[in-house]
């Protein structure tokens, strides 16, 4: 069985090989009848049968009149799926045991001309289909949801498309995989943060300095022209001690480390996990860090860009060094 | 959005199947049939959000289980197709009230399909055909509407209907072509229908059968036809009878089955003049087959089909369950003395042990005086015209010696009573005597067919003669010449005439208009059945000989290859692109035309450059005569684009722009003519 999937999914790499943006057309569609196909011909023989039996030519009639139907709708609903274009949308990374969205856009080849008709079901692979949308009435994009086992560079799954128009005898179904860079980060690990000091450290000078800003009371001093008037210590004023400024300060922390210290691989995840909340974490407190990951280092920097270039990182460990510049 | 307009498909099933129920209301039990209507009633009430539940699945169980058993009681008087007609009109009104998922809807969809095909089991006239091809069209749209709910209902309409039209072609050639085969197993056959003659007749059975204009069967003659008085069209002999009625003898029942078990056919000598003639019979589901004496089935075919037994009947090898058609030659003058006497006059003296004692007193007397049987055989007739016998289609009810009742008390009855008594006197008399049912007369139309209805329905007796054999005694002809001449509503009056059928066509045929009118139906109901119903192997094969001459198999191989090709280029032929493509816009067509004219002295519009900016950079570029008019053109085209659309309007503007065309293409030859010198 497993055999056969993966020669199955072998096979599917070399007829649908990835993209970001696919138009529907021969080589990329599958057809096949339907459940219900399949019991329509049933309903056809029956009535083969029965109007063979008693010699009753309207129910042979019918029963050719069935037949050709069935005929028609393949084309109908292969010339009918075929007018559609996928593409994915701009996509976030994610982290490992959640899910991340995956926008898909239907478009049509033909813009104008006789639009695709019936409703269309998406899913990945293997999978039951997870949306479906009308395309008499939709929205792009359409958004499909899929859960992140493992920290890294996510392999997409193929995302199955099918439909049944016009009359559900037949399936039209395609499996797209779709080119993307989606990194999954490891999953944040609640933990003491531990930022280490650097070794070539000088002596244990406290590197405590402090950033305006908006967190903290800090001090208190004169007022000075142009200071915003909310800042102004009103009960200090009331008390007749003149205009006084409260200042407000971010406490942003000396530079450390943050390290990844070898160990089995499971422990290894684990601590990936806690580095990936420390980060997050630190970065939400605005402190100065740097991330080393034996095989990498990244600077020591603060910000939200910093915070992605660490945690994509901590998601390429062990990456190659190329991926991981700074 | 999508929940509450599936309900649209789920609504048009609904539809579709109440009204397939209802077509089959004969075959169909009273409470199934109001089973469905309730489930209908359901999914309307759901439709329209009266009611926000279905019922539990629990409650269904329960409710199917009920029926079931009820259908079990009945099915023994049932019989096969009409239990599994009942079964399935049952299940489908149950699926109708459990209607839930995708599963349950492609089920119904099925059944449904199903339901209609076996509807022409019981129903193949033009009109219900119809009715049934709508029927298949709304449940087409249901499946339609099922997969794109949300489409405008005309887009979907328009769409399922040229399939539906394109299909028609391929139908055609598939049944034109695909070869008919043969039975394949013997299919369980439905209960007698309502109408039509039985096995068994009481006198006044017939009575019944004459309010019916319904039809029995239509015959083709090649050349000539037959007149009024040889209009006997025998379908059953009876030969038992028991007092009161009269049957199909079992001791001739059984003689039949030894023949046909050592396939020995009777086949009577005939001569004389005949009649051919190709007989439709409608679907009885009993085997016997009509014709006038003496019949000898013609062709292959109708010999496989019809088996000739000894009383000189035709019978079918396999239930009338469809439209049945055979070829036949007649010899009215041939007589019917070829059958073993010594067997035929054993179950035709045969008399009831009790009964009637008047007429055995009555026959006892004539025999004394009239020692000759023919003497007696007309005293007898006589006696009918001479007693004022009345003929009549409402007989009082003769519970109690009804030979001595109808002879010697009411003296008014119907053919059969007339029959009845007089086969039974000549027994009395011991001269071998039976009761032929059969139909006597039919409606001549201009295509050489006779129409024969079942109000037709008659009965007469037969005689035998040492001389000639069988003969035919008709005592009803002596007491209402007119019934043989000129039909039953000759014999019984107009008032009288189909009087529990008021609005049948029938019955107004003094109207010249309706008669018009029903003779025109008739008359299309009777190609109906010889090119459709009657389409069958013979017919195929000789449609194909037409066309391809032999029959030999390198040219079967090229026909079939051929019908193939036929079929594929039909399909090509519907999923050609242009088909799918909107048709170019007209006015944009002219401007585009003069656009090429500029494009031959190199003058290309840029795709970024709009008609406006084209036509200044013309301007600048070319001379007056070219420029000014495609400026006018432009300035059309442009004005005519953006203006709101007036269909007259821009049959206007065309004109005008083509005009323009006109003068640059003049313009440009005369530019081109003055550039070389």
């Amino acid at each position: 069985m497993i055999n056969f999937q993966t020669r199955a999914s072998r096979w599917l790499d070399k007829r649908i090989p990835e993209a970001r943006r696919f138009s529907l057309n021969l080589n990329n569609v599958f057809i096949f009848p339907s459940r219900f196909g399949l019991l329509f011909l049933f309903l056809c023989l029956g009535l083969f049968l029965l109007g063979t039996n008693y010699q009753n030519n309207l129910m042979i009639l019918l029963c050719y009149f069935l037949v050709s139907l069935f005929l028609l709708n393949l084309f109908t609903a292969y010339l009918n799926f075929a007018k559609l274009t996928f593409q994915l949308g701009k996509t976030q990374n994610g982290f490992a045991k959640s899910t991340i969205q995956l926008p898909i856009w239907i478009e049509h080849h033909v813009k104008g001309a006789n639009n695709a008709h019936g409703k269309l079901h998406l899913g990945f692979w293997r999978k039951p289909p997870a949306t479906t949308v009308d395309l008499d009435a939709y929205a792009n994009p359409v958004y499909l949801t899929l859960p992140c086992a493992k920290r890294g560079k996510l392999s997409l799954p193929r995302v199955t498309i099918s439909s049944y128009y016009p009359l559900g005898l037949f399936r039209c179904w395609t499996h797209l995989a779709f080119a993307s860079d989606i990194l999954i980060y490891p999953t944040p690990e609640p933990c003491h943060l531990k930022l280490e000091q650097k070794q070539t450290d000088e002596g244990n000078q406290s590197d405590h300095h402090t950033a305006p800003g908006h967190d903290d009371f800090d001090s208190l001093s004169a007022y000075r022209q142009g200071e915003p008037l909310h800042h102004v210590a009103w009960k200090q004023f009331a008390k007749g001690q003149g205009m006084i400024t409260k200042h407000f300060a971010d406490n942003v922390q000396s530079s450390g480390w943050l390290k990844l210290k070898p160990s089995s691989t499971e422990h290894t995840e684990r601590q990936l996990s806690e580095l990936c909340f420390n980060i997050i974490e630190l970065t939400r407190t605005g402190q100065i860090f740097g991330l080393d990951l034996v095989v990498t280092k990244i600077a020591p920097n603060s910000g939200v860009a910093h915070q992605q270039i660490c945690l994509e990182a901590l998601a390429r460990y062990p990456g190659s060094k190329e991926a991981t510049k700074t | 959005m999508i929940a509450s307009a599936q309900n649209h498909a789920y609504l048009l099933l609904t539809v579709t199947l109440l009204i397939v129920s209802f077509s089959l209301v004969e075959p169909v039990m009273a409470w199934i049939l109001i089973l469905v209507v309730c489930a209908c009633v359901m999914r309307v009430a759901l439709y329209l959000q009266l009611h926000k539940h279905a019922p539990s699945v629990r409650t269904l169980n329960l409710l199917a289980l009920l029926s079931g058993i009820v259908l079990a009681y009945y099915s023994v008087q049932l019989g096969i197709l009409l239990g599994m007609v009942n079964l399935l009109v049952m299940a489908c009104a149950l699926k109708l009230m459990l209607l839930r998922s995708q599963k349950d809807f492609y089920q119904l969809v099925t059944s449904c399909g199903f339901l209609i095909g076996c509807g022409f089991i019981f129903q193949q006239g033009i009109l219900f055909s119809a009715l049934y091809l709508c029927l298949i069209g709304l449940l087409l749209i249901s499946m339609a509407f099922n997969i794109s709910p949300n489409r405008p209902v005309a887009n979907l309409l328009k769409h399922t209907g040229t399939m539906g039209l394109q299909a028609i072609p391929i139908t055609l050639l598939l049944f034109l072509v695909l070869p008919q085969i043969g039975p394949l197993w013997q299919m369980p056959s439905g209960k007698r229908s309502e109408t039509g003659l039985s096995e068994k007749v009481t006198p006044g059975d017939i009575a019944k059968l004459s309010q019916s204009s319904e039809l029995a069967f239509r015959a083709t003659f090649k050349d000539s036809i037959p007149t009024a008085q040889q209009r006997y069209w025998r379908a059953l002999v009876l030969e038992q009878f028991d007092g009161a009625s009269w049957q199909v003898s079992e001791q001739r029942k059984a003689t039949r089955r030894q023949y046909w078990q050592f396939a020995k056919e009777f086949a009577p000598d005939v001569s004389g003049p005949y009649f051919t003639y190709d007989v439709i019979a409608q679907p009885t589901h009993q085997t016997w087959v009509y014709a006038i004496d003496v019949a000898i089935p013609q062709g292959v075919s109708s010999n496989q089909k019809i088996w000739q037994s000894q009383d000189y009947q035709l019978i079918s090898t396999s239930p009338l369950v469809s439209s049945f058609q055979y070829s036949v030659r007649s010899y009215p003058q041939s007589q019917l003395n070829q059958s073993l006497y010594s067997l035929d006059s054993r179950i035709n003296l045969q008399l009831p042990s009790l009964g009637n004692p008047k007429t055995q007193e009555w026959v006892k007397q004539l025999r004394q005086t009239f020692p000759k049987d023919e003497d007696l055989i007309a005293a007898v007739m006589d006696y009918f015209t001479e007693n004022q016998f009345v003929y009549t289609l409402q007989p009082e009810l003769m519970p109690n010696d009804p030979v001595d009742t109808f002879l010697f008390e009411q003296r008014a009855g119907f053919c059969s009573h007339y029959a009845s008594a007089m086969a039974y006197a000549l027994r009395l008399a011991g001269i071998p005597a039976r009761m032929v049912a059969g139909y006597q007369g039919g409606e001549l139309h201009p295509d050489n067919y006779l129409s024969v209805y079942q109000y037709d329905a008659h009965a007469w007796v037969e005689a035998w003669s040492d001389d000639t054999g069988w003969r035919r005694y008709d005592p009803t002809s002596t007491v209402a010449p007119n019934r043989i001449e000129y039909g039953l509503r000759a014999a019984v009056g107009d008032e009288n005439f189909l009087l529990d059928s008021p609005f049948s066509l029938a019955r107004f045929s003094t109207v010249p208009w309706l008669n018009k009118l029903r003779l025109a139906l008739a008359n299309m109901d009777y190609q109906w059945t010889k090119w459709v119903l009657g389409f069958d192997r013979n017919k195929q094969q000789d449609l194909i000989k037409a066309l391809i001459g032999k029959l030999t198999p390198q040219r079967l191989a090229l026909f079939g290859l051929g019908v193939f090709t036929v079929i594929c280029l039909l399909l090509v032929l519907f999923y050609l692109p242009i088909w799918r493509n909107p048709k170019r816009d007209k006015l944009a067509q002219v401007y585009h035309q003069a656009e090429k004219q500029f494009a031959q002295i190199g003058l290309s519009r840029n795709e970024r450059l709009g008609p406006v900016e084209f036509a200044q950079q013309v301007k600048h570029s070319t001379h007056q005569a070219l420029h000014q008019p495609f400026d006018r053109l432009t300035r059309l085209f442009v004005a005519s684009k953006y203006a709101p659309a007036n269909n007259h309007h821009e049959k206007h503007t065309l004109a005008k722009m083509k005009q323009e065309l006109q003068e640059i293409k003049k313009a440009l030859k005369h530019h081109q003519h003055a550039q070389p010198s």
